[in-house]
């Protein structure tokens, strides 16, 4: 071959390469085949890519997923909480005609079902669904529901086809929680097509049949990709009653990293990002008019009802005195925090609950007055910690950068970013320690063993950024008062430690809510001291700092022998809020800001935090609700 | 002939011995990992919904009883080594009850594919442009070539993928940058699904073979200007002989041998997959199998996907062992 030659062969093939590359705008199709785009809406499954991809199966265990759209609009139950304002109200009575019905002593709860509910196969939706759903997953130990069935349900029966009566073992005010969505629930499984099979677990559920508005139409056996088509009949299901959902075709796909989603979003092929890093969210609010958060301007994100907080583990020695954590908590300068992981893009909080939904309402705003007078002793002096006006101080930080982009009205403002939070107070702090036996040698804290006073912050990593952004901030803060903190970082390993109660302390959310509903038993019932394990057990959920307080559970206690709805409820919760400010367990931090992008070039009608009619962040079985309301542009 | 039968027996020993030794050691690793995928399996059930601490105890309890992991460590390995004896890494604990095998099985085709299509033309390409720059030392194209070649190659692999993404993914948008294949396209053999996979592998092997060509074409490069200074090319061009053909047949054969070993090398490698390729350009394969089999404490997987490699590599070496002399006259098994 001479040189002449294969120079002739490479111009060849140079010149078919150009030409493949320049006819690729022809020859590109879009990102899917044969479903018209203006009818497609298309949004992020933040499971990425299923490994179990043909498994629909939703009540075995497996690694098949919820999220790419069976639990959204293939799935039904009883109730559905909204973590916003709902579309009819914060309640929605889906499959049930009507709240559930109570006993006195809440040993027995009765449940009315809606009719005219049909499968998508034809066959209607009756009360011999619920009564299978309970007791196939009794019979079968080790499905989603098994346990929590098998410890509740003496035994379950249906009088008529639309009417459900359930027996407890114990009283349970709250039993209904059970089946009510908050981002998910117990769902109904279609008796017609399980008792066919022989074990549930082994069972794959391919293709499903849907209670829910859509069906599957097809997927990809990589788990990239699923499309859901809305069925003919889809006045037969219980989201019916609010009108025609809008997409005739949903995708849920894995668009990949951050970058990517960011991408795509850009090129207009992907209509809701899940969640993405906030300078992606940055990006995206200066490149693309079409692209827009929960929130219009700065911060931006959408609140999950969840509390990022600074965790201390309640059986390690160092942190059983609370004016140690209280001084910890007075070296924390949230602002930083916020900066460094959010950059400035929070909702802060300082009490135990979360700033979202309805809860600014019910607990934050009627809280200040109290929390403004709460007073703590540091051994020296007398101090009112709370700084109300935390808040806009981060405000005044950001207007440099962000200035038009944030609100000016005080009350717009503390909604987005958060009311006050507790003064950084190192003089504070050191009163604290030292009434606490701990001394300052040199430039180092001692405890009160005269051993160096050690504090690893345990953070998730590169899996959590933002999360682990905020460790790395605070663990610099108690450094430079001369506390020995390290970051301990536990990638992948993060959930196993937590449970096993291997760290000091934790960045993490061990407070969770409804969002929409003032009644906080979803996490707080499991902080319970009965539920406590011994150190080295590993802690079921939500206690993970094994807080043991008697005065606790006396409020649990009641808690669970009032009905949901009764007002008293919010008082008791209020109780628990100034037990936790004055026992400081853990350091609320913010609220889980998720920056769910969504894009109004082919759909209009999102959810926001000027129309809050339901939870936009799309893996929610609640983001539903939005179908309803989105319209083609 | 006997020497050869009694060399082959020799590393087919060796092979085999590697393969356990590794099987072994990927089996203790995968089972000393803090991860226990049952309470990976319950915190993922429980991270939403509102379960009760005696209801993860009993889910606990079951799971462990579902997914094999009672018995003592002995009984678990006799288990694991009978089952790997009719090709069964058992259920994919992560993707319960679906055999490993069928997960593997899935991803492998598209890893194979696109890791040995571009292996071979980063090779091919490389080998053949090394070739000619170590030849035609004067040509300014190929010293050009060269350069370009030099300065790609210690570029970070995720640079260069990612550079690639923003110009043909955001730039200049033709390409397509998720996925095997378009979506909802009916996965049939067909025209239309081949070209879809074809255009959709076109970005992750592009970023594939630029990285990988730079190495070929320097080390082709140098190996080439080793042997034309050799007696019997100068000869050859005393005598005349075109020289195209001494490219050919005196330089480029005798400079290709290290190449074609190194080829066989990578080519083992494969197995392996493209962490990187597949988390940029969303492509489905076993890399990105193996990644989340690790974050799951999912053993069953890990050891189907680290046993697979294992053997390819192996294999590889071996194949290429035994069948040098083809290659190379001049080596002889003894």
């Amino acid at each position: 071959m001479t040189l002449h030659r294969s120079f002739a062969a490479a111009r060849v093939a140079v010149a078919i390469l150009a030409g493949l590359v320049l006819a690729a705008p022809a020859l590109a199709q879009s990102a899917f085949s044969d479903l018209p785009r203006k009818e497609t809406l298309i949004l992020e499954n933040p499971e990425g890519t299923i490994k179990n991809a043909g498994w629909f199966n939703i009540w075995a265990i497996s690694g098949g997923s919820q999220s790419n759209g069976l639990q959204q609009v293939a799935m039904d139950t009883f109730w559905y909480i909204d973590p916003e304002k709902g579309l009819d109200g914060v309640w929605d009575n889906s499959l049930a005609a009507d709240k559930p019905a109570y006993n006195a002593d809440f040993t027995e709860m009765t449940v009315k079902l809606r009719k005219g509910i049909y499968w998508s196969d034809g066959v209607e939706f009756t009360a011999a669904d619920v009564v299978h759903t309970v007791e196939s997953q009794s019979k079968h130990p080790g499905m989603r529901w098994s346990a929590v069935f098998a410890l509740n349900v003496a035994s379950v029966t249906a009088p008529d086809p639309y009417t459900v009566v359930f027996k407890l073992k114990k009283p349970n005010s709250r039993f209904h929680a059970v089946f009510t969505v908050r981002w998910n629930a117990a769902w109904i499984m279609p008796k017609h097509v399980f008792e066919k099979v022989a074990d549930p677990r082994q069972f794959d559920f391919n293709k499903p049949v849907s209670l829910g508005a859509y069906v599957l139409k097809s997927y990809d056996p990589d788990g990239k990709w699923y499309v859901w088509q809305l069925r003919d009949d889809w006045q037969r299901t219980s989201i019916g009653r609010f009108g025609k959902p809008g997409p005739k075709y949903l995708a849920y796909i894995d668009p990949g990293p951050p970058d990517k989603r960011v991408i795509a979003q850009l090129n207009h092929q992907l209509d809701v990002i899940h969640d993405v890093a906030p300078e992606g969210m940055f990006t995206l609010a200066k490149q693309s008019k079409s692209s827009h958060g929960w929130f219009k301007a700065f911060p931006y994100g959408h609140p999950d009802p969840t509390l990022p907080s600074l965790i201390f583990n309640l059986q390690n020695d160092t942190f059983k005195n609370r004016d140690v954590r209280w001084a910890l908590a007075l070296l924390i300068d949230i602002k930083a925090v916020s900066m460094a992981s959010y950059r400035g893009a929070a909702t802060i909080s300082a009490i135990g609950v979360p700033p979202t939904g309805t809860h600014p309402d019910i607990y934050h705003g009627p809280l200040q007055d109290w929390l403004k007078a709460f007073e703590l002793d540091t051994g020296k002096r007398k101090i009112k910690p709370y700084d109300a006006t935390v808040g806009q101080q981060i405000a005044a930080m950001l207007k440099p950068t962000m200035g038009d982009q944030l609100p000016t009205d005080p009350k717009k403002l503390a909604a987005s970013i958060g009311m006050g939070w507790w003064k950084t107070d190192p003089v504070a702090a050191q009163e604290l320690l030292e009434k606490a036996g701990f001394k300052k040698v040199g430039a180092a804290w001692m405890t009160p063993d005269g051993k160096p006073f050690t504090v690893r912050v345990m953070v998730e990593g590169e899996a959590r950024p933002v999360m682990t952004r905020a460790g790395a901030m605070i663990v610099q803060q108690w450094r430079q008062f001369g506390i020995d903190a390290k970051v301990d970082t536990a990638q992948g390993t993060l959930i196993t430690r937590r449970a096993g109660g291997d760290f000091d302390t934790v960045i993490s959310w061990s407070v969770e809510t409804w969002g929409g509903h003032a009644d906080l038993s979803f996490f707080l019932d499991s902080w319970h001291s009965q539920f406590v394990q011994p150190a080295g057990q590993p802690q079921p959920l939500r206690n993970w700092q094994r807080w043991s307080s008697p005065e606790l559970d006396k409020i649990v206690e009641q808690v669970r022998t009032v009905g949901f709805d009764d007002p008293k409820g919010i008082e008791l919760g209020k109780e628990y809020v100034k037990l936790a400010v004055r026992e400081m367990p853990f350091i609320p931090l913010m609220s889980y800001n998720v920056f769910t992008v969504m894009d109004d070039t082919y759909w209009t009608g999102w959810p926001s935090a000027d129309d809050p009619y339901t939870n936009p962040v799309p893996n929610w079985g609640n983001s539903r609700y939005m179908l309803v309301k989105l319209k083609p542009r | 002939m006997r020497a050869f039968a009694l060399y082959g027996a020799k590393r087919l020993g060796q092979f085999v011995l590697v393969v356990f030794v590794g099987i072994n050691i990927a089996y203790l690793i995968t089972h000393a990992t803090p991860i226990d995928p049952v309470e990976q399996s319950i915190a993922a059930v429980t991270a939403y919904g509102n379960t009760s601490p005696e209801a993860i105890t009993m889910m606990r309890a079951a799971l462990r009883e579902l997914y094999g992991m009672n018995g003592t460590p002995l009984e678990q390995y006799a288990g694991f080594w009978r089952r790997i004896a009719s090709a069964d890494f058992g259920p994919s604990l992560s993707a319960f009850p679906t055999p490993v095998t069928t997960l593997i099985a899935r991803a492998l085709p598209w890893t194979i594919g696109l890791m040995l299509t571009a292996t071979l033309i980063a090779w091919a390409l490389g080998n053949m442009l090394g070739g000619l720059a170590g030849y035609y030392r004067e040509h300014r194209g190929l010293r050009a070539m060269g350069m370009v070649a030099m300065g790609l190659h210690p570029i970070p692999y995720y640079i260069v993928a990612f550079v690639l993404l923003v110009v043909f993914g955001y730039l200049w948008p033709v390409l397509p940058i998720t996925g095997g294949s378009a979506m909802n396209l009916r996965q049939a053999v067909d025209l239309d699904h081949a070209l879809s996979i074809l255009q959709h592998s076109v970005l992750p092997a592009a970023s594939l073979i630029l990285v990988g060509v730079g190495g070929w074409f320097l080390g082709m490069r140098a190996l080439v200007s080793n042997v034309v200074t050799e007696d019997y090319v100068a000869y050859a061009e005393l005598g005349g002989v075109a020289r195209g053909r001494i490219l050919r047949s005196y330089v480029m054969r005798n400079a290709l041998m290290p190449q074609v070993t190194g080829l066989a090398m990578s080519l083992g490698t494969i197995f392996n997959g493209a962490i990187i390729t597949e988390q940029v350009f969303g492509y489905p394969g076993v890399g990105s199998l193996l990644v989340a089999a690790v974050y799951a404490g999912d053993y069953g997987l890990v050891l189907g996907v680290t046993t697979i490699s294992i053997i390819g590599v192996s294999a590889a070496v071996l194949l290429i062992d035994l069948a040098y002399p083809l290659f190379d006259p001049r080596v002889q098994h003894d």
